[in-house]
């Protein structure tokens, strides 16, 4: 075989993997994952934040949703998602969109606009050379770095646009794998600002030192932040360390310290599948302090 | 879960080796791939003084320094080492350069040289403080100057230009596998500096990319030579034994030191370029990996 030919099969062999994986699951897309009669759709747009002075020379493209219901002169939520591509896309593993808009429409989250922020990449500086990836030290290192970029950047760039709360309760970061964790040192580093984390397949696990987190916060005074972890038994067990106890040593640690946190085991591995099937409820124990009012 | 884990890993090589992108979740690089069972650190060279600037020609052939001795071995094929320069002036680091040319950073000669055919060394820029230093496919020649801690370039035309200061303790210098990314090692702190390449040379978007493992108590890495694989890892030669870090900068594992002495510098050689070779003090020790390393291309 040539070796066109086997990058074709391979490059179809791992496209097809994961396909073959989704196709077996066992969770399924409600109607709140669906596209409902009568239920007003947001707009997403798309942008590229190229101005960053908290990772210099970082481009990445970001996406905002903002529900029909948004009123400029009522301060809406907000919501922001790491590995945003992955999310804002209608087909992808959450469907984000569409069950804003449901649950939205049904009152059961509060008026809220998404911020979809895809990872950095600094451009290789001639053609055919390698960009430097950034996801990992963005989302796996420890320390407040993360944080200030959504806050000292993204924030006053949407600020700009949208009228939105500025309290920490009406704020939520989600993500999946390096994003989950990422999302809870965005909380974790910055309380004021962020309450409420939603994590899929967290890597609390040992890619930058993240696996620390359950000894950090037993033995530090409870910040007000709101756990909502998503786990598969099958997820990863690799040389940084394995996600399923690592998930669960993060909900001991988190109920020990009196957390508001909830973790939901299912079955499978590395992906969104699952935790996307469970969005919609995840996202009404998160936001149902802000929705009730 | 054998199986499972087999085909993580099949994935995740064929992911490299295509290039994917970055949203591929279980891309990671465990020592298991590249440590073979069986192998271990053998014995090249001994009683040598303090070993340094291990770099391959195009044969395989390594060659290495003592820098208080100011001379260097060759070690061929075969394993024999030789004698095959005693006039180098104390060079530390030295690399091979486009064309066979063995170039060095000469600490006693405060210049960077190039060596010919018989080991005699010429200056190519002097009145300078180098330590470590890296050549490009084109003949450019990026090196460490710990005394005034800066990094500095010399173009291919021989123009010598500043490219970065106020460091901490730059040290080790080397090239990404793509020759547009470059990396300093800080021997007295954690980081990893990572810097874009610019077509004149200059460097840009200094980073932290990785960070390296510390001593228990200790604050400096100890970080020194460097070199990289096919797949992009990088190893580094620290306190903690030799660090490989993965191609986002991620900290893959750490392989033991040959003894427990300073370890000064590291390349790949032999004839498939699937040893590593490490200086450590009185000596140079080699190890087969399932890998192989990289020659930079013009």
């Amino acid at each position: 075989m040539s070796i066109s030919a086997l990058r074709v099969v391979i490059t179809l062999f791992c496209c097809l993997l994961p396909l073959s994986l989704v196709a077996q699951s066992p969770y399924k897309y409600g109607p709140d994952s669906q596209r409902q009669e009568g239920v007003p759709q947001g707009v997403v747009t798309k942008h590229v934040w190229d101005q960053s002075k908290i990772f210099p020379g970082t481009v990445r493209d970001y996406w905002i949703y903002v529900p029909a219901q948004y009123d400029k002169s009522k301060p809406a939520c907000l919501m922001i998602f790491n590995d945003g591509g992955g999310y804002v896309r209608e087909n992808g593993h959450s469907r984000v969109s569409i069950v804003f808009d449901n649950l939205i429409h049904k009152k059961e989250m509060p008026v809220t606009i998404g911020l979809f922020i895809n990872p950095g990449v600094i451009p290789a500086s001639a053609a055919g050379a390698q960009a430097r990836r950034n996801r990992s030290f963005e989302y796996d290192s420890l320390g407040d770095q993360y944080a200030r970029f959504l806050i000292e950047e993204m924030l006053p760039a949407l600020g700009q646009q949208y009228n939105l709360m500025d309290d920490a309760n009406s704020r939520a970061v989600c993500g999946i794998s390096s994003g989950g964790i990422c999302a809870f040192t965005a909380a974790w580093e910055r309380p004021d600002v962020f309450s409420k984390v939603l994590s899929y397949v967290g890597s609390f696990t040992n890619i930058r030192g993240g696996h620390v987190y359950p000894a950090l916060i037993r033995k530090t005074e409870r910040k007000p932040i709101r756990v909502f972890l998503q786990e598969g038994k099958g997820d990863l067990d690799n040389l940084f360390g394995n996600w399923p106890l690592s998930n669960l040593q993060m909900e001991a640690a988190l109920k020990y310290s009196k957390y508001d946190v909830k973790l939901v085991m299912g079955i499978e591995g590395h992906s969104g599948r699952h935790g996307g099937t469970i969005l919609p409820d995840a996202l009404r124990w998160l936001w149902k302090d802000v929705a009730a009012k | 879960m054998k199986i499972r884990n087999n085909i993580a890993m099949l994935i995740a090589v064929v992911i490299s080796l295509l290039g994917a992108n970055a949203t591929v979740e279980s891309q990671d690089l465990p020592l298991s791939m590249i440590l073979i069972d069986g192998e271990k650190w053998e014995l090249v060279s001994a009683d040598h003084t303090f070993t340094e600037g291990p770099a391959v020609n195009t044969a395989g052939e390594v060659f290495f320094t003592d820098v208080p001795k100011s001379e260097i071995y060759k070690v061929d094929l075969a394993g024999k080492v030789t004698l095959w320069s005693d006039q180098t002036n104390r060079t530390a680091g030295a690399i091979m350069g486009p064309e066979n040319v063995l170039y060095g950073a000469s600490i006693g000669g405060g210049a960077i040289v190039k060596f010919d055919a018989a080991g005699k060394p010429t200056p190519i820029v002097s009145d300078i403080v180098c330590n470590d230093l890296v050549v490009n496919g084109a003949g450019g020649i990026y090196f460490t100057d710990h005394g005034n801690k800066k990094v500095w370039y010399v173009s291919p035309q021989g123009q010598l230009q500043q490219v970065d200061q106020n460091m901490i303790s730059p040290n080790g210098i080397i090239l990404w596998p793509d020759q547009k990314q470059l990396i300093v090692s800080n021997t007295k702190g954690s980081e990893l500096w990572t810097y874009r390449i610019e077509a004149d040379g200059s460097l840009s978007h200094k980073q932290a990319y990785s960070t390296m493992r510390l001593p228990v108590g200790e604050t400096e890495s100890g970080a020194d030579g460097m070199t990289v694989d096919v797949v992009g890892r990088l190893y580094v030669c620290t306190h903690e034994g030799v660090q490989v870090f993965d191609t986002q900068g991620r900290l893959s594992g750490i392989i033991a030191k040959p003894q427990q002495k300073f370890l000064s510098n590291i390349c790949f050689g032999g004839k498939n370029l699937d040893t590593l070779y490490v200086t450590t003090m009185d000596k140079v020790y080699r190890r087969k990996l399932n890998t192989q390393g990289v020659r930079y291309s013009k």
